[in-house]
C-alpha cells in the first residue's frame, strides 16, 4: 500500500465537502473517482496530496517510507507570469531535484510545451494543463493524482497524458483520478469510488461497478 | 533558507514584469506626498478673518506725531492670517457658517484712544469653537504684535522727538498744549556765561554744579535713541530665510515622501503577493511540503523590505543630488544614508508584514489590494496629526509602522545626536513586524481554504 487515508473529512463551517473516507492506495493500481459536481472528489484528492488540512481523520504513507506524490489539480496550478520554462525549473528547484535545467528541457520536449519566451498567462488552456501536470511530474511521483485532468486537452493529448500516468503504473506506482468522463474510466481504472454529496456511496473493481446500478449516479 | 530566496526571486522576476503597476505603486505616493506636504503647509497659513471696522478707521491716522496709512499698514502686517474687510452682521453669518475661522473687531473710539496715548485700544477677537480656534488665536496674536511693533516704533520715534527738543530747545506741543522751551544746549551755553560773568561766588558755585547736571543729562540723553530702543524691544528676533533647506528639500518632507512611498508600496505589494499564490492556485502545491508556513510569510516580508531598500535608497540619492544641484545647505544626506538604509528595511519589513496580514486575511489579490489600500490611507494620514493636535489619534497612528518610519528616517538623516530616537524607532519598526508577521502566520492558513 502506498498512500491510506482513514476517517478524513473537511468541513467548511456547517457545509461538509467531505463526509468521513477511508481509502486505501495500493502500487499497481488506478482508482477512479466519479460522481457530481460538489460530490467531494476535489477535496479528497486535495487531502491524499497534503494540499488540504483534513478536518478530521488522517492521511500515511503506507509500506513505502514517505512516496513522492505528485498532484494536478483542475484548475492549473502555476505561476502566470513566468514562462513554461522559468515555473518549471523554479518547482524542480523547490523539489529538490538534480540538475533543474535539464529537468525542465526534458519535460518541455516530451509533453511538447512552448519554449518561447512566453508567459504562461498567454498559453492555451491545454498547453497550461499540460505544464500542469508536467509540475506534477518533476519529483518523479509514486502516487500521480490527478483532478479531470483531461478536460481541456485535445484527443492527442489526452492519450499522451494517460501514456504518462501508466508509465508511472509500470514503475510500481499508483495513478488516482477524478474523472466524469466514463470512457477515460472504462480504458484506465483499475478499482472506481464513487462520491455522492460528500460521502463515498461505491467503492470496488471496475467489473463490480459495471453490475453495479446503484453506483451510476449520473444516471 | 534556499527555498525562501527562491521564491522571493520569483516574485522580483514577477514584480519586474509589470513595470506599469511598478511606476505607478512609485508614482502615486511621490505625488500624494508632495501634494500632503502642501496641504499641511498651506492649510497652517493665513486662515481666512473678518476685519469690522466699527470705528470707520480713516485712510490716515497720525499717532504719536507719525502718520499712518491704515489700509497699508493692515497689509503689511497680515501676513500670518488673509483679512477680509466685512460688516458686522456679514462676519457673525460668516463665522457661524465656517466662511471665515475668526473676525477682529475695531471697537467704536478706537482711534481716538489710539491718539490720545494714555490708554491702550482694544481690539476684540471673536473665533468660533473647534480644532482650529487655537491657532488662530495664535496668528492673531502674532497680527496684533505685528501692528503694537509698528506702533512702538511710532512712539520712541515721538519720544526722541520731545528728548530732542529738550536737548536743542524750540517750540513743541503735547495733549494740545503748545510751549517754548529753552533746551538743555541753551542752557548750558546760559550756565557758563553766569560762571564766567557772576561776581558772587556762591552763585558761580551753583552755576558750575547746574553746568555740570545738564552736560551729564545731555550725554545720558544722547544716548536715549538706543536705550529706548532696547527697552522696547529687549529681544529681537531676526529672520533669515534664505539660512537651511528649502521646504522642497526639508527633512520633513524628505521623511514623509520616504515613509508614504514605502508605507503604500510596501503594504500593499505584500498583500497583493501573498493572496496571489491563492489567486495562481499555487498555495497548495507549495504547502505540500515544499515550503512552510512561516517561510511563505517570510517571503513576502523580506520582499517587501527589498523594495523598501531599493526605492527608498532611490528618492534619498534623488533627493541629496537636488541638494547638491539647488546648492542648499543644511543635514547631512550622504553620510548618514547607511542608517537609512537600516530604517529602511526596517520599515519595509514592518510595513511587509502588515500588508502580509492582509492579504491572508483577504484571500484574494484584488480584494487585498483594495483593502491594503483602504487600510492604509487612514493610518498614514493619522500618522500625519501632530501629538499636541489629538492625542489619541496620534497613539492610535503609533500601532502603524508609519509614524515610527518618518521619526526614524528624519533622525537618520538630519539629527545632531540621532542614536535615541534611532534605537527607539527600530524597537517599534521590529516590534510591529513581529507583531504583524505573528498574526500574519496565523491568518495565512486561510489561504488554504
Amino acid at each position: 500500500m502506498l498512500l491510506s487515508v482513514r476517517r478524513v473529512a473537511r468541513r467548511y463551517g456547517r457545509v461538509v465537502a467531505l463526509a468521513p473516507t477511508t481509502l486505501d492506495v495500493h502500487a499497481g493500481e488506478a482508482v477512479a473517482l466519479i460522481g457530481p459536481n460538489g460530490a467531494g472528489k476535489s477535496t479528497l484528492l486535495a487531502i491524499l496530496a497534503g494540499a488540504l488540512e483534513p478536518s478530521e481523520g488522517d492521511v500515511t504513507a503506507g509500506g513505502r517510507a514517505s512516496p513522492q506524490v505528485g498532484w494536478v489539480p483542475q484548475r492549473p496550478a502555476h505561476y502566470a507570469r513566468l514562462t513554461p520554462r522559468e515555473n518549471l525549473e523554479l518547482f524542480a528547484r523547490l523539489e529538490n531535484v538534480g540538475d533543474p535545467a535539464d529537468t525542465a528541457d526534458r519535460f518541455i520536449r516530451v509533453l511538447e510545451l512552448p519554449d518561447d519566451g512566453r508567459l504562461t498567462a498567454h498559453l492555451s488552456a491545454g498547453n497550461q494543463q499540460r505544464l500542469n501536470l508536467a509540475i506534477a511530474l518533476l519529483s518523479r511521483p509514486d502516487v500521480l493524482l490527478l483532478d479531470e485532468p483531461t478536460a481541456s486537452l485535445d484527443p492527442r493529448q489526452r492519450r499522451r497524458l494517460w501514456d504518462v500516468a501508466s508509465q508511472v503504473l509500470e514503475r510500481d506506482g499508483a495513478v488516482v483520478f477524478a474523472t466524469q468522463n466514463l470512457e477515460e474510466l472504462e480504458q484506465f481504472a483499475t478499482r472506481v469510488v464513487v462520491l455522492l454529496d460528500g460521502a463515498v456511496v461505491f467503492e470496488g473493481t471496475l467489473e463490480e461497478f459495471r453490475r453495479a446500478p446503484e453506483a451510476d449516479v449520473f444516471a | 533558507m534556499r527555498k525562501i530566496w527562491l521564491l522571493l526571486a520569483k516574485d522580483l522576476r514577477i514584480l519586474g514584469r509589470s513595470p506599469a503597476l511598478l511606476a505607478a505603486l512609485i508614482l502615486y505616493p511621490l505625488v500624494f506626498a508632495v501634494l500632503v506636504g502642501l496641504v499641511v503647509r498651506y492649510a497652517s497659513d493665513r486662515p481666512r478673518v473678518a476685519f469690522v471696522d466699527l470705528d470707520r478707521l480713516p485712510e490716515t491716522l497720525t499717532v504719536g506725531g507719525q502718520r499712518f496709512n491704515v489700509p497699508r499698514v493692515i497689509s503689511e502686517v497680515q501676513g500670518s492670517v488673509d483679512l477680509v474687510p466685512m460688516e458686522e452682521e456679514e462676519a457673525d453669518r460668516q463665522l457661524a457658517t465656517g466662511g471665515i475661522v475668526a473676525e477682529i473687531v475695531v471697537p467704536r473710539g478706537f482711534a481716538s484712544k489710539l491718539r490720545g496715548m494714555v490708554e491702550s485700544p482694544k481690539l476684540v477677537l471673536r473665533t468660533a469653537r473647534g480644532g482650529l480656534s487655537g491657532r488662530v488665536e495664535q496668528q492673531t496674536q502674532a497680527l496684533v504684535y505685528a501692528l503694537n511693533q509698528r506702533l512702538q516704533t511710532a512712539y520712541i520715534k515721538a519720544n526722541l522727538a520731545y528728548v530732542k527738543l529738550i536737548v536743542e530747545g524750540g517750540q513743541g506741543s503735547f495733549l494740545g498744549n503748545e510751549f517754548d522751551i529753552v533746551g538743555l544746549d541753551r542752557a548750558g551755553e546760559m550756565l557758563d556765561e553766569i560762571e564766567r560773568t557772576s561776581d558772587d561766588p556762591e552763585i558761580r558755585e551753583r552755576a558750575r554744579e547746574l553746568a555740570t547736571f545738564v552736560r551729564e543729562a545731555r550725554l545720558a540723553l544722547g544716548a536715549s535713541d538706543q536705550s529706548l530702543r532696547a527697552t522696547a524691544n529687549p529681544i529681537e528676533l531676526e529672520i533669515d530665510e534664505k539660512a537651511g533647506r528649502t521646504w522642497l528639500l526639508s527633512a520633513q518632507l524628505q521623511a514623509y515622501a520616504l515613509g508614504l512611498t514605502l508605507a503604500f508600496i510596501c503594504v500593499l505589494l505584500a498583500a497583493a503577493a501573498l493572496a496571489a499564490e491563492r489567486d495562481e492556485n499555487v498555495i497548495g502545491r507549495l504547502l505540500r511540503g515544499l515550503i512552510r508556513l512561516v517561510d511563505l510569510v517570510l517571503v513576502k516580508v523580506l520582499l517587501a523590505a527589498l523594495v523598501a531598500v531599493g526605492l527608498g535608497f532611490a528618492i534619498a540619492l534623488l533627493f541629496g543630488a537636488l541638494a547638491e544641484i539647488l546648492d542648499v545647505s543644511g543635514g547631512e544626506p550622504w553620510q548618514r544614508l547607511p542608517l537609512l538604509v537600516v530604517g529602511l528595511a526596517l520599515a519595509g519589513a514592518a510595513f511587509g508584514a502588515f500588508g502580509a496580514l492582509i492579504g491572508a486575511l483577504s484571500r484574494e489579490s484584488h480584494t487585498a489590494v483594495l483593502v491594503a489600500f483602504l487600510a492604509t490611507l487612514p493610518l498614514v494620514l493619522v500618522g500625519l496629526v501632530p501629538e499636541a493636535a489629538a492625542r489619541a489619534a496620534w497613539w492610535a497612528a503609533r500601532a502603524f509602522p508609519f509614524s515610527h518610519s518618518v521619526d526614524f528616517f528624519q533622525a537618520a538623516l538630519y539629527d545632531t545626536n540621532p542614536w535615541g530616537t534611532l534605537a527607539r524607532e527600530a524597537a517599534w519598526l521590529l516590534g510591529l513586524g513581529l507583531a504583524f508577521g505573528a498574526a500574519a502566520r496565523l491568518a495565512v492558513r486561510r489561504l488554504l481554504a
